[in-house]
């Protein structure tokens, strides 16, 4: 901001160097102002320098500490919450739609902010002269306002559009890139890359059209300042050979005043242009802000999602579940889940709970792993009540199982030990061996599993699961998740097997649909509907 | 020498484009640029003229003040007008050569290898390839052009002050040029590898945050959110240092071109001083030097941005670079003799990365006309025979041989376009009526007749608007329209409820006659259709049976019903 300011006396030093010139002076007479042009224009190109840096490392800052409130509400959240962003989406938020509020901030900001004075001064500094010159340059600019409105309606409406078109295009792409196996599969590449071609050409011109109309409002922007810069001068001129006498206050401008007046029209217009340029870095940066707000609305939260527990090992041995009164429903739904539902399984007892879809199966899950809060009730594993403050201690002592394990970019042995401080290569080592992980794991299961598993069956998937729970030191309960869904039949009881060695000694609560896996358990229970009747074994 | 290969790329690159068009694009460019000089030259050389001339009352009246003013509005307009063509060449020009880049980089992709790669880690990739197509974009626009137009104005400026005396014309062209390519050139290797460290961070910061909110219930389990949490926060902290230092670059070429405009201004009223002293100009042709000197820095503001973005480009190039070159051609794939439509010979195969062997030493042959279905436990390789079977996958010894194929894998993607271009996929230059049989043919038809749009129905993402029976019917329409001698389908009714199974087995079995069949699957209904059965597993085929044989039945039975 003050950077611009220097253009001043930087202007008028030139303006009175010529003077001098024009009044006989040689180079004797230019020393002093040439000089304080340069250390002039030194000052200028360091404050803004500096200007830019401050405004950067604040919008940096603003930006870090948004995501770091974003990701911990991210992290808080419960699985259960309806409205949870789905994973895509949160990351493209918090990576690359982030990232535009950057330039927003720290760019559009600052010349917005000088739009709003550095002309005015300006015309201020003219008008002192002439005021004649200072009504062509605010005549040339009819209302900046006005003129802002124009560009910033017509520009807006533009990068929007050609934003939201180049997004297609790449999704276009991305599109037939993620089915390439069924355009591979069908000999449809050749076709497809024209395809690809011509959507893009289309898109094109459709950004064209929109663009012409862009360019055209800043066209009109630039030529109102050419013409203004035009008009002063030819002024000036006339005024100079006194064929216009009126407009510097009754008295005639001296050739250093001219100068002074014709090198502050460009930079009164400057400020304009300098804004249509960096319209764009708005839409984006307004909407990554707005996308981030939306990932920090409140919602359903885990019990002690943060906390990492007392990591002292849990003391080994089978853990009792205890839910009295136990109520959970999900906002917004008529009914409740459960209402005011009880359940008792001993320390190594192994249950099945059947119902049908919906039921709540997976959220009575949840609800023991302290995943989400129970809205009434209580939950006792082993000894202790489940609380905000106990979930993350009690969590130690048991292990998930899901029906689609999520795998983490890396090696199988991270895959297994989740990066828990006291699981070291030899338990990840005993929990291959006991999962029969060995045949994909390779030498310290360090194969790589690219990102989803990159060739790991169904079965292996869940025998990955298995290990994870294996590798968990002192395992007291395990909560397995439908874990032979979208498995063949053999595959199936390979896995159930596992699960039984798994859980020898130690307490197993299944959510399951098949009938083979129920039949292994000590005793079932079905759920479905607000009665809940029990059956043992 | 990466250098060397980075050129090839530009060039490939730019191969790509109408040269014609980004040359006019870069002159447009300079001519804005002089135009604005000019403008702003005469304007002083007139105020000072006109101020000296208004002295002495005679000259003034003598005074041609019409040609000059005349001259200053018409650069004043030309220079918009040049500035408005200048924008829509440069941008049409850049938008042809992305869709250019496109399409050969979508060829690049479809090469097996390629393929692989992008199957392996397809949103990782995915979001790098969008990334830098992005970055590439800012290539002409941002550097070519900010740079033809400083490097016109140098020129231009040099040649203007040269014709008042030489030494400062040549003086200033090369103060203006060596700094015009020393500070890019500074820039862009100062800014490689923050731009490097950039690109990552904000890949690993993506990556994080999808198994921060998609592994969120086993790193609960595991109490390992909060370590996960910190994760995400260091790559936000990685990337805001790698970005922190490239605005500290960029601003530091900002503040170089500052330095170097304000030592040339302040140079060149030095050197005019000298001039006027000696006799050689007038004052009104000092003004002009000095307000060319002004004006000849406002192209090297546009550039500065452009250098701290060249790291950036480099890496799209180098990432980009092996996948535009592939696109350029593609490989043949081997046929066999004879009546056979499929040939193995002595084909070993392993996952990438996995020292164990899916198959060794696997010899398969299947007659043309014959319906086989491949069965086995999940993991036993019945899909990897298909992709090394539909050339997926590469066997790492051994030779495959095959007629044509059409290959439904188990997902089968439906594309963002009307359903008629979906079907085209397969047969480019299919009329309505073939795409009407097709339909017809995979009981299709019906549905597709009551919307509103028929064939001219969008699908959404992955095919939105259609149920699971209704996407795989579609799929099965498209191998229909394909004219391949070979069909592949893995497990083709799976999660198909059983009535829908039953119709669409019926349907594949009444369009095949002809073709020969080959089926993966684990579920009875589908392996019933088949004349042999193969049980994959053991390293190649542990078990077969014909239609007939009592071992036929038995390997029937041990599969789950359905």
């Amino acid at each position: 901001m003050l950077a611009a300011f220097v253009w001043l006396p930087q202007a008028g030093f030139i303006a009175l160097a010529v003077q001098r010139l024009a009044d006989g002076g040689g180079v004797d007479a230019v020393l002093w102002p040439a000089v304080a042009v340069g250390l002039l224009g030194v000052l200028r190109a360091a404050l803004d320098a500096l200007g830019a840096r401050l405004s950067y490392r604040k919008a940096r800052h603003v930006l870090s500490a948004a995501r770091a409130r974003a990701v911990d509400v991210l992290a808080a959240g419960s699985p259960l919450d309806t409205r949870r962003h789905p994973a895509g989406l949160a990351a493209s938020v918090i990576a690359e739609q982030a990232e535009a509020v950057l330039p927003y901030l720290s760019r559009y900001k600052p010349v917005r902010m000088r739009v709003m004075v550095l002309p005015f001064v300006i015309a201020g500094a003219v008008f002192f002269f002439s005021w004649t010159a200072a009504l062509i340059l605010l005549v040339a600019a009819p209302l900046i306002p006005l003129f802002m409105a124009l560009v910033g309606w017509r520009a807006k409406a533009a990068s929007e559009a050609q934003l939201a078109e180049m997004g297609d295009m790449n999704a276009f792409l991305l599109d037939r890139l993620r089915g390439l196996a069924t355009i591979r599969g069908l000999g449809a590449v050749e076709t497809t890359a024209n395809r690809v071609h011509g959507a893009a050409v289309s898109l094109k011109e459709r950004t064209m059209a929109v663009l012409r109309i862009a360019f055209l409002s800043s066209a009109v922007l630039e030529l109102f300042s050419a013409l203004g810069v035009a008009m002063v001068a030819v002024y000036v001129g006339f005024h100079l050979l006194g064929q216009i006498g009126f407009g510097a206050w009754g008295g005639t401008l001296g050739l250093g005043e001219a100068l002074f007046v014709l090198l502050l029209a460009p930079a009164f217009f400057e400020p304009l242009r300098d804004l249509s340029a960096v319209w764009h870095d708005r839409a984006a940066g307004v909407a990554g802000l707005a996308a981030l707000d939306g990932l920090m609305a409140p919602g359903l939260e885990m019990p002690g999602a943060l906390s990492a527990g007392s990591r002292v090992p849990a003391r080994a041995g089978a853990l009792s579940v205890d839910l009295r009164g136990l109520s959970f429903g999900h906002e917004g739904a008529p009914a409740p889940v459960f209402d005011h539902f009880d359940l008792h399984v001993r320390p190594g007892e192994r249950i099945a709970v059947l119902g049908p879809s919906g039921a709540g199966k997976s959220t009575l899950l949840s609800l023991i792993g302290g995943l989400a809060p129970a809205s009434g009730g209580r939950i006792a594993i082993g000894d202790r009540l489940m609380t905000a403050e106990t979930a993350a201690d009690l969590r130690q002592g048991m292990a998930w199982i899901g029906q689609r394990p999520h795998f983490f970019a890396g090696t199988l042995r991270a895959n297994i030990a989740l990066g828990r401080p006291e699981v070291d290569l030899a338990t990840v080592e005993t929990a291959v061996a006991e999962a029969a992980l060995q045949h994909v794991a390779g030498p310290g299961a360090a194969r790589d599993l690219g990102e989803g598993g990159l060739g790991l069956s169904g079965g292996e998937a869940l025998r990955l699961a298995l290990a994870r729970a294996a590798a968990t030191p002192g395992l007291g309960l395990v909560l397995a998740d439908e874990p032979t869904a979208h498995l063949d039949r053999e595959t199936a009881a390979e896995v159930t097997a596992g699960l039984l060695r798994l859980t020898e000694g130690v307490t197993l609560i299944v959510a399951t649909h098949d009938p083979a896996l129920a039949a292994a358990m000590d005793r079932t229970i079905r759920i479905g509907g607000r009665s809940t009747c029990q059956a043992v074994a | 020498m990466p250098s060397r290969r980075l050129i090839h790329t530009l060039a490939d690159l730019l191969a790509l484009a109408d040269r014609r068009q980004l040359l006019l694009g870069a002159v447009l460019s300079v001519v804005t640029v002089l135009a604005g000089m000019a403008l702003l030259g005469l304007s002083g050389w007139f105020i000072t003229a006109t101020a000296l001339a208004g002295l002495i009352p005679a000259t003034a009246l003598a005074f041609d003040v019409f040609a000059p003013a005349a001259a200053i509005r018409l650069l004043a307009i030309g220079r918009t007008g040049s500035r408005y063509g200048e924008r829509l060449v440069t941008h049409d020009a850049t938008l042809s050569l992305l869709a250019h880049l496109r399409a050969r980089l979508f060829r690049g992709f479809a090469r097996p290898a390629a393929a692989r790669d992008l199957l392996a880690r397809p949103a990782r990739l995915l979001f790098r390839l969008t990334n830098d197509i992005d970055a590439l974009d800012g290539l002409y626009l941002r550097l070519m052009v900010p740079f033809s137009a400083a490097f016109g104005a140098t020129l231009a400026a040099g040649t203007a002050l040269g014709l008042l005396a030489p030494w400062l014309g040549l003086g200033l062209a090369l103060f203006l040029g060596g700094i015009g390519i020393l500070v890019p050139v500074a820039t862009a290797l100062a800014g490689r590898r923050p731009a490097r460290r950039r690109a990552h961070g904000l890949e690993a910061l993506r990556a994080r945050t999808i198994d921060l909110v998609d592994g969120q219930t086993e790193l609960a389990m595991a109490g390992r959110l909060a370590a996960q949490r910190d994760a995400v926060r260091r790559a936000d902290a990685y990337l805001a240092d790698a970005d922190d230092r490239l605005n500290r670059i960029e601003t530091g070429a900002g503040l170089a071109f500052g330095i170097a405009g304000s030592l040339a201004l302040a140079l060149v009223l030095a050197g005019a001083g000298l001039l006027v002293e000696a006799g050689r100009i007038d004052t009104p042709l000092a003004a002009f030097a000095l307000l060319i000197a002004v004006a000849v820095m406002e192209p090297f503001g546009a550039l500065r941005r452009g250098a701290a973005e060249i790291g950036r480009t480099l890496l799209a190039l180098d990432r980009l670079g092996p996948r535009i070159r592939d696109g350029a051609e593609m490989p043949v794939p081997a046929r066999p003799d004879g009546s056979t439509a499929v040939l193995l010979d002595n084909v070993d195969f392993a996952h990438e990365g996995v020292a164990r062997p899916v198959f060794t030493a696997l010899d398969l042959r299947i007659e043309a006309g014959e319906t086989v279905a491949l069965i086995g436990p999940s993991g036993a390789g019945k899909s990897s025979l298909l992709a090394l079977i539909a050339g997926e996958a590469t066997p790492r010894s051994g030779r495959c041989a095959v007629r044509p194929t059409a290959l439904l894998t188990q997902r089968s993607e439906l594309f963002r376009d009307t359903l008629a271009e979906n079907l085209r996929l397969a047969a480019p230059d299919a009329d309505e009526a073939r795409l009407w049989a097709a339909l017809t043919a995979a009981g299709l038809a019906g549905d597709v007749g009551e919307m509103a749009d028929g064939l001219e129905t969008r699908l959404g993402d992955g095919g939105l608007g259609l149920s699971g029976g209704q996407g795989r019917r579609l799929a099965l329409a498209r191998m229909f329209l394909r004219n391949a001698p070979v069909w592949l389908l893995d497990e083709p009714t799976e999660g198909l409820d059983r009535e829908t199974a039953v119709d669409v087995l019926a349907r594949v079995r009444a369009a095949a006659a002809g073709h020969t069949l080959l089926l993966a699957t684990h579920l009875r209904r589908e392996a019933a259709i088949a004349d042999r059965l193969l049980m994959v597993g053991g390293g190649g085929i542990s078990r077969e049976a014909r239609r007939g044989e009592p071992a036929f039945e038995e390997m029937l039975a041990g599969l789950r019903a359905g």
